[in-house]
């Protein structure tokens, strides 16, 4: 299968860091570790899941980290009267409302998707400070079902890596075998083909900003279990980690080249960095550097193994 | 669609990636030869025990000091500490706390981002017996922690209200609180009280919720001067929030106008309490901090009894003593 090759040198780069920190941590590779790996890096992949449907379609979306925010706090604030089921569907509605936004005014104007999700992350953050005045609103210890979304495991498996792995699977499922993945992947390649061939370029693309937007109310339910608390100052930044997950797996910024699978496996690079430095007792200054180097090595030799063939 | 990609697999002249199969090859067999090795036993003797320490944030000076009187001491007893940034990100502190917790530390030292967010990262500590010592911010789960050792929060809020208060009893004050840390609410909650009871003259014109950085405080602090043109006191919580404050009220051209007091200590504070700027900062000691928690840390780990909860005293810095805290 051509997908299983070409996330070989991923696959690679994966098992050469774990063999790496191996060396560095021993208890690394156990059982324990490696789980709350999944866990760790759940919010993360959800988010670029949903950014990579966004940059198959050419588009970016900076709003992320923002409408993480918005979700968990909008799910917060309704949960005590409106009950778990509600809060589901404020937490994910505020954010596919937000990403539709996001799609309507990019595919129906000229701004670029850059400008249009930047502003859209500043709105909010807004409506996220809006509720409590800003502050973190706790989740009572009663709300055990919404709790239990960042906490529980099910047959050992951490909640979050099992939403994470079922989301994983609908959205390779969504790419690779419905029509309208095919489409997305052919309004990124071309739009000016893609629309002379028939295809709703518009609705495509309003589509994928919607999904990217409910994928990061999803990210946001399952911090805020996780954290017992929604913080409508929280995800600063998180847009820039899932949007390197998706650049380390391969997706490439000018649209219709990348894949879920090797979204995931960026962010568990990612992830397996973070956990490494952490564990080998690296000084978090080092950190950084070291990360940026990573991801800048790893989109360069992609790119460079491209020029190479071409 | 782009076909480069299973262009280039296809190519039937060299196989795909010879380095990279015969390394995933190699590290496969490397990781599948090693036995799993048991964890060392950290919890064991002096100077083979490490310890972790998580700060909301070290772009304070305020957190490297605490760091340093940590590390002073567990150096002593030849350990290691490892400390970690959290960046204001709860997720970020949650990650890395799991990380460490794993690695079965003697200890671990937390100062939190947001006081009720770090639940679940206590649990995971008790589960796997590892006590746990807050630092600085005190967290809502007493019976989760080892003992909680802070500033005297609320004491450093009455001292500056006290100072604001003698120099300017008529004071038309700004509050720029950062409410998701609880030591700096338990600050604000000192300085309104004593500002309502002892200062009836004085009103407090705007509050508003803004990280303790001087990047994050600047633009605030230039809006409420802009607003309100007869501000005339500022209760920044903490000394980069009254650095921040200090330049937007020189860029406003009102130098001099306006007074700042504040809650920290900081050598960069000190400098500008001599060279006017800042009138007051109540100052912690959080060295004192740091030593304090990790001699509790050893006493428990010895078997000794610790306290539960350990208040360091705060003292005014003004004018008069600022020369002190230069140094």
């Amino acid at each position: 299968m051509k997908n299983c090759k070409a996330i070989l040198p991923l696959l690679g780069a994966a098992v050469l860091l774990l063999a790496i920190f191996r060396a560095l941590a021993p208890a690394f590779l156990s059982g324990s570790n490696l789980l709350d790996l999944a866990q760790q890096i759940s919010v993360n992949a959800i988010l670029a899941f949903g950014m990579t449907l966004v940059i198959l379609s050419g588009g970016i979306d900076l709003s992320v980290g923002a409408l993480l925010a918005l979700g968990g706090t909008a799910a917060a604030a309704i949960l005590p009267a409106g009950g778990f089921i509600a809060a589901l569907a404020a937490g994910i509605g505020v954010g596919a409302l937000f990403g539709l936004g996001n799609g309507l005014v990019t595919a129906r104007t000229r701004i670029p998707p850059f400008i249009v999700t930047l502003a859209t992350m500043l709105v909010a953050r807004g409506c996220a400070l809006r509720f409590n005045e800003g502050r973190p609103m706790s989740i009572a210890l009663t709300q055990e079902t919404f709790l239990a979304l960042g906490n529980s495991r099910c047959a050992g498996v951490p909640l979050p890596a099992i939403f994470m792995g079922a989301l994983f699977v609908l959205g390779s499922g969504l790419l690779h075998r419905t029509r309208y993945g095919q489409h997305l992947y052919a309004m990124g390649g071309s739009r000016e083909a893609a629309r002379f061939t028939g295809i709703g370029v518009a609705r495509v693309e309003v589509i994928a900003y919607v999904l990217c937007g409910a994928l990061a109310g999803v990210a946001g339910l399952i911090q805020t279990a996780q954290l017992y608390s929604a913080e409508p100052a929280s995800g600063q930044g998180f847009e820039l980690n899932a949007i390197a997950a998706a650049a380390v797996g391969g997706a490439s910024f000018k649209g219709g080249r990348g894949t879920m699978l090797g979204t995931l496996l960026g962010a568990i690079i990612i992830g397996i960095l973070d956990k490494g430095l952490n564990q080998a007792g690296v000084h978090f200054s080092f950190q950084y550097m070291v990360k940026g180097a990573v991801i800048l090595a790893a989109v360069g030799s992609d790119v460079w193994r491209r020029k190479e063939t071409r | 669609m782009n076909r480069q990609p299973a262009a280039f697999l296809s190519s039937a002249r060299r196989p795909p990636f010879p380095f990279l199969r015969r390394l995933l090859l190699c590290s496969l067999i490397v990781l599948v030869g090693c036995e799993k090795k048991p964890a060392p036993d950290t919890a064991g003797a002096a100077g083979s025990r490490f310890f972790a320490v998580s700060f909301q944030t070290l772009n304070n000076p305020f957190f490297v000091d605490l760091n340093d009187g940590l590390k002073q001491v567990i150096d002593e007893h030849g350990d290691r500490l490892v400390t970690l940034d959290a960046q204001f990100s709860s997720l970020k502190q949650k990650n890395d706390l799991s990380d460490v917790i794993e690695q079965k530390p003697a200890a671990i030292f937390l100062n939190p981002v947001n006081w009720e967010s770090v639940r679940a990262t206590l649990i995971a500590a008790r589960n796997a017996k590892i006590p746990v010592i807050v630092v600085d911010a005190p967290v809502p789960d007493a019976d989760l922690v080892l003992a909680q050792v802070a500033s005297d929060n609320v004491a450093a809020g009455r001292l500056a209200a006290q100072a604001l208060g003698d120099a300017r009893p008529q004071a038309k004050v700004a509050i720029l609180q950062y409410s998701v840390n609880k030591a700096c609410v338990d600050r604000v909650a000192g300085f309104t009280d004593v500002l309502a009871k002892s200062f009836p003259g004085a009103t407090i014109i705007a509050r508003q919720d803004v990280k303790g950085t001087s990047e994050a405080t600047r633009p605030v602090m230039r809006d409420l001067l802009g607003r309100f043109p007869d501000l005339d006191a500022v209760f920044p919580i903490n000394d980069p929030g009254a650095i921040g404050c200090v330049s937007a009220i020189d860029a406003a051209g009102r130098s001099g106008k306006v007074l700042v007091v504040t809650v920290d200590g900081s050598r960069e504070a000190a400098q500008f309490i001599l060279n006017g700027g800042i009138h007051s900062t109540s100052a912690q000691f959080p060295k004192k901090i740091g030593s304090l928690a990790a001699g509790a840390a050893y006493d428990h780990l010895a078997g000794k009894p610790v306290d539960k909860e350990i208040k360091v005293p705060v003292t005014l810095v003004t004018k008069a003593n600022a020369a002190e805290f230069v140094k």
